[in-house]
């Protein structure tokens, strides 16, 4: 009765521990209201315990307090560009919202409690005559609907990330310029926003690659324990946060660890977080049996999910060869006019597929199942999860 | 600033007059590009400001200034055209950059502090001065002189706007220091202290002299000070030039009268709060103490930027810069995902199915092409739908059930605090004492009962027995009582018969109190 009723309360922490992270990963600030109210209760509750097991395992900091929880995720390398800032509609940010994001950012680090929208954009607008954005060529004037919907894009993304909040107003009513918008402002959201090792305005490097790598360079480990712990960091990080781990994308230091160590450190990963290890001969994926801890799923229902298992399919039956985009492009639109009644409407029109192909190529390459070089696009191993089965004698179909 | 320097020394030294005005002439040259300045440049532009001072003055001035650290002295290598002047240890000076950086400071504490928005403590005291003699010619016997009163009171309130102005300004000045700009960085660290200095003193004179005035408004106030400012206003009425009739008179009258009230009240609520209104001595006093802590937190973000961590608006600043320079948009993206760490996980994903099918599968390490596919629904290959296209199943919108449930709970809550107010306190009593029990209250009693008679020890069925309620909100002690008679317990419900005993219940909860 004991044992059953101790075994059953473990149970219950593990399973709260693996909600915890799992939110934690998918949204690495979380607030107390809203969406995350129930996760941020199992946060606090296990800000121990995720803690230390973050700090041990992969040397991100998690913050808990009462405004927020935020896990201080860096980043394995500079290199990941499958992941921009998405708005509202899923579509990734362009220059010049990432440029007023940041801007309007910078004005209300300095900003007292409440502002509006008003006042926010002519604030942002000052800021754009930093000579540095008009050398760069970049230019902001609020007289065209487009720059006041790219604002109107930012300040939502601002609003979901908890950095204001609305008190009145919609912004509408302010993109038809017939109304304005108060909002509260959130310091502590602000404060915690940016989590490299450095701040940018000490970073005086002159090139993209150069700022990004300088962000993200930590000292060089001083003894050969932390030596290894950076090696564990990096390996589990990448277990936690990329759709899979090749072989061929370690170094010498890494795969020497992750040959001897893969079990532990893939037990520890499934252990916080229910994933699941794949594990094959060209390297790992960690697996959600509940197709939850990521933002893209594959398969997915809809045109786009259809077409990239298509490509998918269309790709393994080649392998190892490479395929062309071109011939990519023939084949899916070969496809449109068979799923004619299952797509969206106007897929099969002529240079239609230009879009689908590379809409299915940005989720293949997302996921780590594709590489895209130069118009050929060669399959990953793990694309093999999504070929035809050839189903055995044996079963029903 | 170099070990030696100690800029700020001529503030305190004799003459700091004659220092100031030559360092303020070094910094407005500096700002029209003129770097040295001869001996006699200094003069002659100290004469043309209209503050002469003499040749040797000046000299002496300029080599203090330079032992101290605020200037520099450099030989003068120019043409000269007279033997006394080849003589002369001829020199140069210009301002050291921890010269221009006291400079940047001194000026920056005297706008915030030395002209515009000073707090004088010293108009405090005057206002204390003013009132006090006021309430000496109030406490006066016979009527007060007019002249006098209005004198005084004239003088008061010319104090007291000048106090209210000025602390006005000095609040403003003293946000926009909070939210200072980088320029002003260094100046900023340098003169936090004497600001910080200066506001301790003015808030500390605030508490004292500040409590006496508002005794003394208050003082003034019993003695009659109404009456002597409606007097005043009679005579400064009967001073303007006198109208075309009487009800003209009358209006101005009226007028002046009104103003004085109203000046007389700005006064009291200067100085005399209420718990509704806090006086705006008690404001001032709140928004000062609360502007050092500010200062102080804003000398520590210069501080930690000094040390290498970034100020966070400077940091947001330059990213907006690379976002701009960056040259396409995957690089913004990898910016994007580097600095702000908000990107979620991905993983792909697997069904149960297969995953069944993969843990029965080869317990080697196989490669991804060997191993067994995902099992993809034919349907899904067909279609891209997992489910038969139609209408999608309608989502059901439950919210009113769930409101109706809603209500039934807080219902069942309130009748169950009535039942429970019904049965609790009073001490034991009989059951044949009881009042009539509504049928929540009966229902609880009876539960109670059960509990109490189950907890019952076999071996003692006529000892007393204790039990709490299943939601542990009440306790029952039930004390039987040995040959008792079965008597009714009324209720809503009907009757029920059972023998008497003493019962007594108590509420374990603070929400639940007797009646």
């Amino acid at each position: 009765m004991s044992t059953d009723l101790s075994g059953r309360l473990a149970a219950d922490r593990q399973h709260e521990r693996r909600r915890a992270a799992r939110a934690l990963l998918l949204r690495p600030l979380l607030r107390p209201t809203g969406r995350d109210a129930d996760t941020f209760v199992l946060v606090r509750r296990h800000a121990d315990w995720l803690r230390r097991w973050f700090d041990l395992n992969t040397g991100w900091r998690l913050r808990v307090e009462p405004e927020l929880a935020r896990l201080e995720k860096v980043a394995v390398d500079g290199d990941d560009a499958t992941r921009p800032l998405l708005d509202a509609q899923r579509r990734p940010y362009s220059r010049r919202r990432y440029v007023l994001l940041c801007l309007a950012l910078a004005v209300l680090s300095r900003s007292e409690a409440q502002t509006t929208l008003g006042a926010l954009a002519d604030e942002v607008l000052l800021q754009f005559s930093d000579p540095a954005l008009v050398a760069a060529g970049i230019e902001f004037r609020l007289d065209h609907v487009e720059e006041r919907r790219d604002l109107v894009a930012v300040v939502r993304t601002l609003l979901d990330l908890g950095a204001l909040s609305r008190v009145s107003g919609d912004e509408d009513a302010y993109l038809r310029s017939v109304g304005d918008v108060l909002y509260d402002v959130d310091r502590h959201v602000l404060a915690s926003l940016l989590t490299t090792p450095r701040g940018p305005s000490t970073v005086t490097a002159a090139t993209a690659a150069a700022r990004i790598d300088a962000l993200t360079a930590v000292p060089p480990p001083l003894s050969e324990d932390a030596r290894a712990r950076a090696v564990r960091h990096r390996l589990t990080r990448r277990l936690l946060d990329d759709p899979v781990l090749l072989l061929t994308d370690l170094d010498a230091d890494e795969l020497a660890y992750f040959t001897s160590q893969r079990r532990a450190l893939t037990d520890r990963v499934e252990e916080l977080t229910g994933l699941v290890a794949e594990v094959r001969a060209e390297g790992v994926a960690m697996v959600d049996p509940a197709d939850e801890l990521t933002d893209l799923r594959m398969p997915e229902d809809g045109t786009d999910g259809h077409v990239a298992l298509l490509v998918a399919e269309f790709l393994t039956a080649h392998a190892p060869a490479a395929v062309s985009v071109d011939d990519l492009r023939r084949e899916v639109h070969r496809l449109a006019g068979r799923h004619r009644t299952d797509w969206r409407k106007g897929s099969d029109e002529p240079g239609q597929e230009i879009t689908l192909v590379a809409t299915a190529l940005d989720r293949l390459t997302a996921l780590r199942l594709v590489l895209v070089d130069r118009g050929s696009v060669t399959a990953l191993p793990p694309l093999h999860r999504y070929a035809l089965r050839t189903p055995t004698p044996l079963e029903g179909s | 600033m170099g070990e030696s320097a100690r800029p700020f020394a001529h503030l305190g030294a004799e003459n700091a007059a004659t220092y100031r005005a030559v360092l303020r002439m070094f910094a407005d040259a500096r700002d029209r590009y003129v770097l040295p300045l001869r001996p006699e440049d200094v003069v002659e532009d100290l004469a043309v400001v209209g503050s002469p001072v003499a040749v040797d003055v000046v000299e002496n001035a300029l080599t203090s200034l330079v032992g101290w650290g605020n200037l520099r002295a450099d030989p003068d290598t120019g043409r000269v055209t007279t033997v006394e002047d080849f003589h002369r240890s001829r020199l140069l000076y210009q301002l050291t950059p921890e010269g221009q950086a006291a400079e940047r400071a001194v000026r920056l504490y005297e706008e915030t502090v030395g002209r515009r928005g000073a707090l004088q403590a010293v108009a405090l005291e005057d206002v204390a001065e003013h009132l006090r003699s006021l309430v000496v010619l109030l406490a006066a016997t016979g009527p007060p002189d007019a002249a006098r009163t209005q004198h005084l009171l004239t003088a008061l309130t010319q104090r007291l706007e000048t106090l209210a102005d000025n602390a006005a300004a000095f609040m403003s000045s003293m946000q926009r220091s909070i939210d200072l700009q980088d320029a002003d960085a260094d100046a900023f660290v340098a003169y936090k202290d004497r600001l910080i200095d200066y506001l301790e003193r003015f808030l500390s004179d605030l508490t004292t002299t500040g409590a006496e005035i508002s005794g003394l408004v208050l003082r003034a106030e019993d003695l009659g000070v109404h009456a002597a400012v409606q007097a005043v206003a009679e005579r400064e009425a009967a001073d303007l030039a006198p109208g075309d009739d009487d009800e003209t008179r009358e209006r101005e009258r009226e007028q002046v009268r009104h103003g004085w009230e109203q000046r007389w009240r700005g006064m009291h609520t200067w100085f005399v709060g209420s718990r509704e209104n806090p006086s705006q001595k008690d404001v001032l006093r709140r928004r000062g103490r609360s502007a050092i802590p500010q200062l102080l937190r804003a000398v520590n973000v210069l501080n930690e930027r000094r040390s290498g961590r970034s100020d966070r608006s400077a940091d947001f600043r330059r990213l907006a810069v690379w976002f701009a320079e960056a040259p396409e948009d995957a690089t913004r993206h990898r910016l994007w995902h580097t600095a702000f760490g908000l990107s979620a996980s991905r993983h792909l994903s697997i069904d149960g199915d297969s995953l069944t099918a993969q843990a029965a599968g080869a317990p080697r390490i196989v490669p991804w092409a060997e191993a067994e596919p995902l099992r993809i629904s034919p349907q899904f290959r067909r279609t891209g739908h997992h489910e038969r296209r139609g209408r999608p199943a309608r989502v059901q919108d439950r919210s009113a059930q769930r409101r109706h449930l809603a209500e039934l709970a807080a219902r069942e809550q309130e009748r169950l605090q009535v039942a429970q107010t019904e049965l609790v306190g009073g001490g034991p009593r009989r059951v044949r004492d009881l009042p009539q029990l509504s049928s929540t209250a009966f229902s609880v009693f009876l539960g109670l009962l059960g509990h109490a008679i189950a907890a019952r020890r076999p071996d003692a069925l006529q000892a007393p027995c204790e039990a709490t309620s299943a939601d542990g909100s009440l306790r029952v002690r039930l004390t039987p009582l040995p040959g008792a008679d079965v008597v009714p317990l009324r209720t809503e419900d009907g009757v029920l018969h059972l023998p008497d005993a003493l019962v007594e219940i108590i509420g374990t909860d603070p929400g639940v109190r007797a009646p």
